[in-house]
């Protein structure tokens, strides 16, 4: 029974998420093929087939491979594993770091029992998602009179959907080695990025195409399903990947002793526990981490701005400028075949340049979401956190106004954004140095600059959501939303007559429309980034200031 | 103890949709006081504490700590105030040093010897992560941070929950000390015992509304207590029921147990001379039935 009871308790916490995110990609998905079905398709016949198999399209392109590769093949595929691994790594991790497995297990409950409940949950909630973009890949073709002859809608849903199993066993595995979400989360979020990337960049590379076959990715699209029907060989790759990672964690979480409640010890805590380095250690993170709100705030999340900043420095950055060079020739045949609606998903940009290169693989899609992890971070979880933490109320017991809280918040978030947009300027710059392509300095201080500001005017936008319902769950996922939604209305807004005048409303639509990677800083378009931000934390402050403080947990 | 409203509420309301959390409170407390705020789970008593702290803000009414508006003032109040949440959250990743520091820093200084010396009373482990310390340890960390800029008025929600009894009578000395030098404590529980012992005034609350406040002298006086006697020879039973506020009077022997409420003086003429009283142990009632006792005389239209 109280396997029932955990399985149950499990899948009620967790299927909002899931729900707001498969709603979100199924409407998304509808929108991309309407707006595909009314684009000459002429330009989609020769697709250069590294692009094609990174995005899961099939030879001869039509509107609904597109629509199924662009949407499906990257976003959907990568929220749909990046919700299931939220899962597996809150599973039995999560209870140890809220404190509440020990109560669970003084149940008269296995651990085993435990972990299987909570991936049975997890099983069963990404089935669920996949079933209802299953069903959308199905109706949407029906009622917008899209031709899907000869596609293979349900391989394509369940190659995404054991892809997703695989990343959300991953994080349940290290979650029960470890006991921390946070590390869980981190590490298959982790690889699913570089995988995605791996499994795209090493077909195009002429004598390492292999390579691409170390990363899972490339058995969701690989073998191209929505064309070919299931790949039972590829399906067995990761479903073997599964198995171990259930081995892993059973075995993982039997051995150990349980974490009480208790909190990491980082390297900085060594550092200061010794006494040669005490004093330095104490200075950077004793008494000067607590010297302020934003310090606190800022302190509190320089993990996350470690690991973004130095992906997108190194990986999106630096060795981006080398492999420009690399690929260049064997890019220039195809390079006027690419279909220009279907790069502008990705930030389009002309890829027989540097410029192009660079704007469709590091600032079209990487760089926003970039700054808008750490901005989102610091901006949902500053007031929000704070109160559903219960600590709060402690910290209004100071003699602070309300308003300087938000601007505190306000402060880290910005400055936090502005760090990113730098790693990603150095990153690129120095990319560009290495690899000889000669980019103008100016025009890509001017593009970080651009995307910083994009990403700290959604920062804004969740703090303001923060700030009115003290809720850092629904400011997430409604900034999350709204990005998406404005991202892909800028997107498709050349293509689309009834978008151009929609996408003026997205944010987007101020960061690379003016093409400032060829034309430097559009300052018009970057004060109305920064009024947005402006206007959106003073509303923040407005709506913070009127309401009662949550009491709950 | 003068005669200043360290803090003053009117009318104080406080409305959840149907719910009705606080409804028209009306209190004073005197500077200089321990004031002990006494209810049941779920009575209102941090709904109270959040709305003067504006942590949340009333329906109707008003609230005043050192004379200034809740509301208006709030943060000029909370210069003059500590405070103590019920169920205390703090920060995990911070030692009770840093925790401390962050919160001196926000004030504009604090008095470190003063916190080393609260440290040392309370046996407070200021190295430690806060996360890594018991609840109890926690507490004392939750504490030392409400004491140590000598505000004029402390707000304390269940401060002593997860104390060792030795720390609670060392807290408590704590409570008269600084009021013995001027300062208001506000401080809310659910545990009669420890509320009897340092405070000079009681409010209880229930059902949002305060239906008592008093001194706590009179309260004990009216309180049920259990009382055993042992006496060197058989006794009566009857001499003990003729006692005013004697009930449930039973005999064996030379042993007899009651309940009684009233001025122990009066159960003590009775037996003097009569009988020879070799031990005498009193019990008081617990909170449950002094409550039921007031809920009984003040049923509150629900």
């Amino acid at each position: 029974m109280t396997l029932t009871n955990v399985f149950t308790k499990t899948t009620l916490d967790r299927w909002k998420g899931m729900a707001i995110g498969s709603a979100t990609l199924a409407l998304l998905f509808v929108f991309a093929m309407a707006v595909y079905r009314d684009i000459d398709l002429a330009v989609y016949t020769d697709l250069p087939e590294f692009f094609r198999s990174m995005v899961n399209i099939s030879e001869d392109a039509d509107v609904a491979s597109l629509a199924y590769g662009a949407i499906y093949g990257s976003y959907g595929a990568m929220t749909l594993a990046g919700l299931t691994l939220a899962m597996g790594a809150a599973s039995t991790a999560g209870e140890e770091r809220k404190g509440t497995f020990g109560l669970l297990l003084a149940n008269p409950k296995s651990r085993l029992g435990v972990l299987t409940s909570k991936t049975a949950a997890m099983v069963l909630l990404t089935a669920a998602s996949s079933l209802v973009l299953w069903g959308t890949g199905l109706i949407a073709p029906e009622i917008l009179n899209v031709s899907i002859t000869g596609m293979h809608v349900g391989a394509l849903m369940f190659h995404m959907f054991v892809l997703a199993l695989f990343f959300g066993f991953m994080a349940t595995a290290v979650g029960s080695w470890t006991g921390s979400p946070a590390a869980a989360s981190g590490v298959a979020a982790g690889v699913m990025f570089i995988s995605f990337i791996g499994a795209g960049l090493f077909p195009i590379i002429e004598g390492y195409e292999n390579l691409a076959k170390v990363f899972p990715w490339y058995y969701f699209t690989g073998s191209q399903p929505v064309n070919n029907g299931i790949d039972w060989g590829h399906i067995g790759v990761l479903g073997a990947g599964i198995a171990v990672f259930s081995v892993l964690a059973s075995v993982g979480l039997a051995r150990r002793d349980l974490k009480s409640q208790t909190v990491g010890v980082s390297l900085v805590d060594r550092l200061r526990g010794n006494p040669i380095t005490h004093k330095l250690a104490d200075r950077l993170a004793g008494s000067a981490r607590v010297s302020r709100i934003w310090v606190k705030t800022a302190s509190e999340h320089q993990g996350l701005l470690l690991i973004t900043g130095s992906v997108m420095f190194f990986m999106m950055g630096v060795m981006m400028g080398p492999m420009f060079s690399f690929i260049d020739e064997s890019l220039a045949d195809l390079l006027d075949q690419f279909p220009e609606v279907l790069l502008a998903l990705f930030g389009g940009g002309d890829m027989s340049t540097p410029e192009g290169w660079y704007q469709l693989e590091t600032f079209g899609m990487m760089a926003p979401i970039s700054v808008m992890v750490v901005t989102l971070a610091i901006g949902a979880g500053g007031l929000a956190g704070e109160e559903e933490r219960r600590t709060m109320g402690l910290l209004l017991a100071n003699p602070v106004k309300r308003s300087t809280i938000v601007l505190q918040k306000t402060t880290a978030m910005v400055l936090y954004g502005f760090v990113v947009g730098f790693s990603i300027f150095a990153g690129v710059a120095i990319g560009s140095l290495l690899g000889g392509l000669g980019m103008d300095i100016g025009n890509i201080a001017a593009t970080s600059l651009l995307v910083t500001l994009v990403g700290v005017a959604f920062g804004a936008f969740a703090l303001m959501l923060s700030a009115a319902t003290g809720r850092s769950k629904l400011a997430v996922y409604g900034t999350v939303g709204v990005a998406l939604v404005t991202f892909v209305v800028n997107a498709f807004k050349d293509y689309s007559d009834a978008l151009i005048g929609w996408a003026k409303w997205s944010p987007f639509y101020y960061y690379l429309t003016s093409d400032p990677l060829f034309n430097g800083m559009n300052w018009r378009h970057g004060a109305v980034l920064a009024g947005l931000a402006i206007a959106l934390v003073a509303l923040a402050i407005v709506l913070f200031n009127r309401r009662d403080l949550r009491q709950t947990g | 103890m003068t005669d200043q409203i360290a803090i003053r509420t009117e009318g104080l309301t406080k409305h959840y949709g149907d719910v009705k959390a606080l409804v028209d409170l009306d209190a004073e407390i005197r500077s200089g006081e321990i004031f002990g705020f006494l209810g049941p789970n779920g009575a209102g008593k941090t709904t109270m504490i959040r709305t003067i702290l504006d942590e949340i803000r009333p329906t109707s009414g008003t609230a005043s700590i050192v004379g200034l508006d809740t509301h208006e003032h709030s943060v000029e109040i909370r210069k003059h105030i500590g405070y103590v949440p019920g169920d205390l959250a703090l920060y995990p990743n911070l030692t009770g040093r840093d925790t401390i520091t962050y919160f001196s820093n926000l004030r504009g200084g604090v008095d470190w010897s003063y916190v080393e010396a609260l440290a040392d009373r309370l046996d407070a482990d200021l190295s430690r992560k806060v996360g890594d310390l018991s609840s109890g340890n926690r507490q004392k960390i939750g504490l030392i941070q409400a004491f140590m800029n000598r505000p004029e008025v402390l707000i304390m929600d269940e401060p002593s929950s997860g104390l060792d009894p030795l720390v609670q009578r060392e807290f408590q000395a704590m409570m008269r000390e600084v009021t013995a030098n001027g300062s208001t404590v506000f401080l809310s529980s659910h545990t009669l015992s420890e509320v009897q012992r340092v405070a000079d005034r009681v409010g209880i609350i229930r059902h949002g509304k305060l239906i008592a406040l008093e001194a706590v002298s009179s309260l004990r006086s009216k309180g049920l207590r259990k009382v055993e006697l042992f006496f060197d020879n058989s006794v009566d039973g009857a001499v003990f029921e003729a006692v005013d506020g004697v009930s449930d009077v039973a005999v064996q022997n030379h042993h007899v147990t009651l309940s009684f409420s009233g001025p122990m003086e009066a159960l003590l003429n009775v037996v003097s001379g009569r009988y020879t009283l070799v031990d005498i142990s009193t019990q008081e009632a617990d909170l449950e039935e002094i409550f039921l006792t007031y809920y009984r005389d003040e049923e509150v239209p629900s």
